[in-house]
């Protein structure tokens, strides 16, 4: 997606009726088959008279900017809200609306954006919730963990069934997630961005894992962001924009070009640009952390003005890393110095008052507060360093207008609870929060987690600056096209071990990915 | 630099919100006043009484009424802050009897009555301060450790005054029972403490924080708000304003007597900040909404004596309106935009 794909002026982005288009697929009998749905909240409209089908064995992919609307549309399709015009066809009954009982029962499941695993049962718990095998009428374990296991390992999850869910990485919970949908036997199955922050090798095996249920008859809803992902997977693709659809066509007929173009109403370019060299003083130097066998021997320099990339699967050593610099947890052994000053290990205050901003993958639940508005979680860190005693609402809005305005936050109303914003604004909403604090040195945790085309190229364009800045930054990322986007040097870890570094000048994106993949132990 | 994207514009928000924005049934108005669901069962409420027995809006018996739900607000009020940040005080109305069994104790013996406020307001901080102590640096549930301690506070109370009544004569029988310009000064006291609650709440970083913290702990901490010291201060600020409380009631009864207070008064309070829609799970809550709170529980106790409802029944009737209450609420935040 870092490419700068170049489409002719004449290509407009022209609305076409699914109604018009002749499936090109065999079945030529929808499954689902949906009609102008509207949906709005608190008078903003968030979906205006969206058509779809969805025909049985095949992946429609659904794209669109952050906020489009594409969450809003598979909620409505799974019963979580109910729209406020238009109808749903299927099973040959015309519903006006669907709770999420009836969308069950009725075969659609939904694995939604933000994964909603009991964080304190077993992973075999979570696959079977709701449908736990009892004998004698009380829950028969030993089958509960021969099914949940028997569950993944069909899918080729390599997950240990009793572990605790809230251990589990981003990915792994994705995958029980996707394996707990399957079990249940849908005949439509959602997945709204499966891969967001999943290394190349675990979107690979959700990617194989959607194809094998499409080859099964299942028709899949496949919300993602990343174009070449979409390209090879989808059989047909529906581009909303602004809560509308602007096109809807098989795969086939639309190439990346168009798709941003539909997406995004222009052209997006994000290229490398010229930074100025790196200064040679130290701004962010590790020493040999070691946590458990999350993290071993962990030892990196980054310069003032340097960007340098962790690349590693998701949930592998550069996750802890957040932990350990946020000063959420304290390190076995090692040492943190920011400007060339010791950080006292295991203390949010001293990290904080180092200069040290770390920015976490997981916004959820440790990024944002999602009761709390748009402008208050944007000031939430800086307003506490400034010391402020008073907190005005309108003093706030002001201080907080230019962030907004920088980062391209965008809500339907004036200043919402953060929670109802869409993911990819909730994402800009979490590095305006941490970015525009001084920071001495900044770590990022999968920055893009989860951002649209246009605002990704925004993105790295802001940590750009901000590295140009004289900021160091060290990145913490799964996708090798990011890091070559974005990166200085990077430092490839497996299994908590670090296996290779590189200046990026020195290294292609193939050999990157083959890096980061040999490395791994088998 | 700007970075903006253009499309994403929320064009929509300015548009006309006309068709897309229709209610489709009348209770989705409802959100659109806060607390209207509890404001509307509070005046049926009063009507049915006012109707049903003359003496309800006597200035006799509503000047009682304030001066009885006037000692539960200011409970509740302390702890509609804690709960909003996520935390939990069972022991304030215990703090309240200790506080008034104390204070009482002292002043039987002699004691001039500023001292006596001094030295209970600060032993009330303190009891707070403790439970505090434990809350923050245990890994004990609040309303764990603070049920325990109501239950030890109830006791010491019982072994303050030993199983007799303490009359304190007319020494502050004034704050008790005086009025000014046909307000009680418990009132007064009441709505001040109120005022300067809801204040907090809305004005100052102090009050934010509690509902960060209350949002979300993990990210208040990562955030740089002090999690710890802020819980203790708000467990010392309720334990403070338990004491208040304590010597509120004291002066309304002029003697402490065992079983006065205590965690039954305490279970009101809950129920009124409750009923007030302030989250259990923390992250959200307003004096507005416990100030009905409050009114509501204060109104039906006294429409069941005027109506004289066998006392009995008097519980069941409490129960019932709080889980009305309750599900009024709900209602109201699952059909509110963003939750
Ligand atoms: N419960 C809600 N209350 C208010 N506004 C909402 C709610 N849910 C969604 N919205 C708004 O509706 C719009 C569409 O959101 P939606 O989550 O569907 O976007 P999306 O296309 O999934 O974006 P992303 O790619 O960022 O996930 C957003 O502007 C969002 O703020
Ligand atoms: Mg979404």
């Amino acid at each position: 997606m870092t490419s700068s794909p170049t489409v002719p002026d004449t290509e407009k982005g022209t609305a076409v009726s699914p109604r018009r288009t002749a499936p090109a697929h065999p079945a030529p009998q929808a499954l689902v088959r949906v009609r102008g749905v509207t949906k709005s909240f608190g008078g903003a409209a968030a979906l205006k008279g969206v058509d779809l089908d969805l025909y049985p064995g095949e992946i429609h992919a659904l794209m669109g900017m952050n906020g489009a609307g594409k969450s809003t549309f598979v909620h409505v399709l799974s019963g979580v809200h109910q729209p406020d015009s238009g109808t749903l066809t299927l099973g040959g009954h015309e519903h006006t609306g669907l709770t999420v009982r009836r969308a069950r029962r009725l075969g659609i499941s939904s694995v939604p954006q933000r994964r909603e695993l009991a964080p304190g049962l077993t992973v075999a718990e979570n696959v079977l919730l709701g449908d736990l095998p009892t004998r004698y009428g009380t829950v028969h374990w030993k089958a509960v963990r021969e099914q949940a296991g028997r569950a993944l390992s069909g899918l080729g999850i390599d997950i240990d069934p009793d572990r605790i869910a809230g251990t589990l990485t981003v990915a792994e919970q994705t995958m029980v997630e996707v394996a707990r949908e399957v079990r249940r036997g849908g005949r439509v199955l959602i997945l709204d961005e499966p891969t967001a922050c999943l290394s190349a090798r675990d979107a690979d095996r959700v990617r194989d894992l959607v194809r094998t249920l499409r080859d099964e008859g299942v028709a899949v809803v496949y919300i993602s962001h990343y174009i070449d992902e979409v390209m090879s997977l989808a059989d047909r693709i529906t581009v909303l924009r602004d809560g509308a659809l602007v096109r809807s066509a098989p795969a086939a007929e639309l190439d990346a070009a168009a798709l941003v173009r539909g997406m995004v109403g222009r052209d997006v370019v994000s290229r490398r640009p010229a930074r100025p060299a790196p200064r040679s003083e130290s701004g962010l130097a590790v020493r040999s952390l070691s946590q458990g066998r999350a993290l071993r021997d962990f030892s990196v320099d980054v310069r003032k003005g340097e960007i340098v990339a962790v690349l590693g699967p998701a949930g592998d050593g550069q996750s802890r890393l957040f932990d350990l610099l946020s000063g959420r947890q304290r390190p076995d052994s090692g040492e943190i110095r920011v400007d060339g000053r010791p950080v006292p290990p295991g203390r949010i205050d001293a990290s904080l008052a180092g200069g040290l901003r770390c920015v976490t993958g997981d916004r959820r639940t440790l990024g944002l507060v999602q009761g709390l508005t748009v402008d208050e979680n944007l000031m939430l860190a800086g307003d506490r360093f400034a010391r402020r005693r008073l907190h005005r609402v309108r003093h706030l809005a002001r201080r907080a207008a230019p962030v907004r305005d920088t980062y391209g936050v965008v809500a339907l109303t004036g200043n919402p609870p953060v929670g109802t914003l869409s993911g990819g604004n909730q994402q800009k909403v979490l590095l305006g929060k941490w970015l525009e604090t001084a920071p001495v040195a900044c770590f990022l945790e999968d920055p893009t987690n989860g951002v649209d085309v246009a605002a990704m190229a925004d993105i790295h364009t802001l940590v750009d600056d901000l590295a140009a800045r004289g900021v160091a930054v060290l990145l913490a990322s799964s996708s090798p096209e990011e890091v070559m986007r974005l990166a200085d040097r990077v430092v490839v870890v497996s299994a908590g071990r670090t296996v290779a570094e590189h200046d990026i000048d020195a290294i292609t994106r193939d050999q990157l990915v083959t890096t980061a993949l040999g490395g791994q132990p088998q | 630099m700007s970075l903006k994207t253009p499309s994403a514009a929320p064009d929509v928000a300015a548009g006309p919100p006309g068709d897309a924005g229709r209610p489709r049934s009348t209770y989705r108005r409802l959100p659109h006043i806060p607390h209207g669901g509890l404001l509307l069962v509070l005046v049926l409420v009063a009507v049915f009484t006012a109707v049903q027995a003359d003496a309800f809006t006597s200035s006799q018996n509503l000047l009682n009424v304030l001066r009885q739900v006037s000692v539960t607000a200011v409970i509740a009020a302390g702890l509609t802050l804690l709960m909003t940040a996520g935390g939990m005080d069972f022991s304030m109305g215990s703090n309240a009897a200790v506080t008034l069994c104390v204070a009482a104790q002292l002043l039987a013996r002699g004691w001039s009555t500023p001292a006596v406020v001094v030295v209970s307001l600060v032993l009330a901080t303190l009891i707070g301060l403790v439970n505090g102590l434990v809350v923050t640096y245990t890994r004990v549930a609040p309303f764990v450790a603070t049920l325990a301690s109501a239950m030890l506070l109830d006791g010491v109370a019982l072994l303050v005054l030993d199983g007799m009544s303490v009359t304190i004569g007319d020494k502050m029988s004034a704050l008790g029972n005086d009025e000014v310009a046909g307000v009680p000064y418990l009132t007064i006291v009441a709505l001040l403490v109120l005022a300067l609650t809801g204040v907090t709440m809305r004005f100052t970083t102090f009050g934010r924080d509690a509902f960060a913290m209350g949002g979300n702990e993990h990210v208040a901490r990562l955030s740089g708000i002090d999690v710890n010291g802020r819980k203790l201060a708000l467990y010392a600020l309720a334990g403070v304003l338990a004491g208040l409380a304590g010597l509120m009631l004291l002066s309304r009864l002029g003697a402490a007597a065992p079983n006065t207070a205590g965690l039954q008064t305490q279970l009101t309070a809950v129920a009124a900040v409750v009923i007030g829609g302030t989250s259990l799970a923390g992250g959200h809550g307003t004096v507005t909404g416990t100030v009905i709170g409050v009114v509501l529980l204060g109104v039906v106790g006294n429409a069941l004596n005027l109506l004289q409802v066998n006392s009995n029944y008097q519980l069941v009737v409490t129960g019932g309106v709080l889980l009305v209450a309750a599900i009024v609420n709900e209602f109201q935040r699952k059909s509110s935009p963003g939750h």
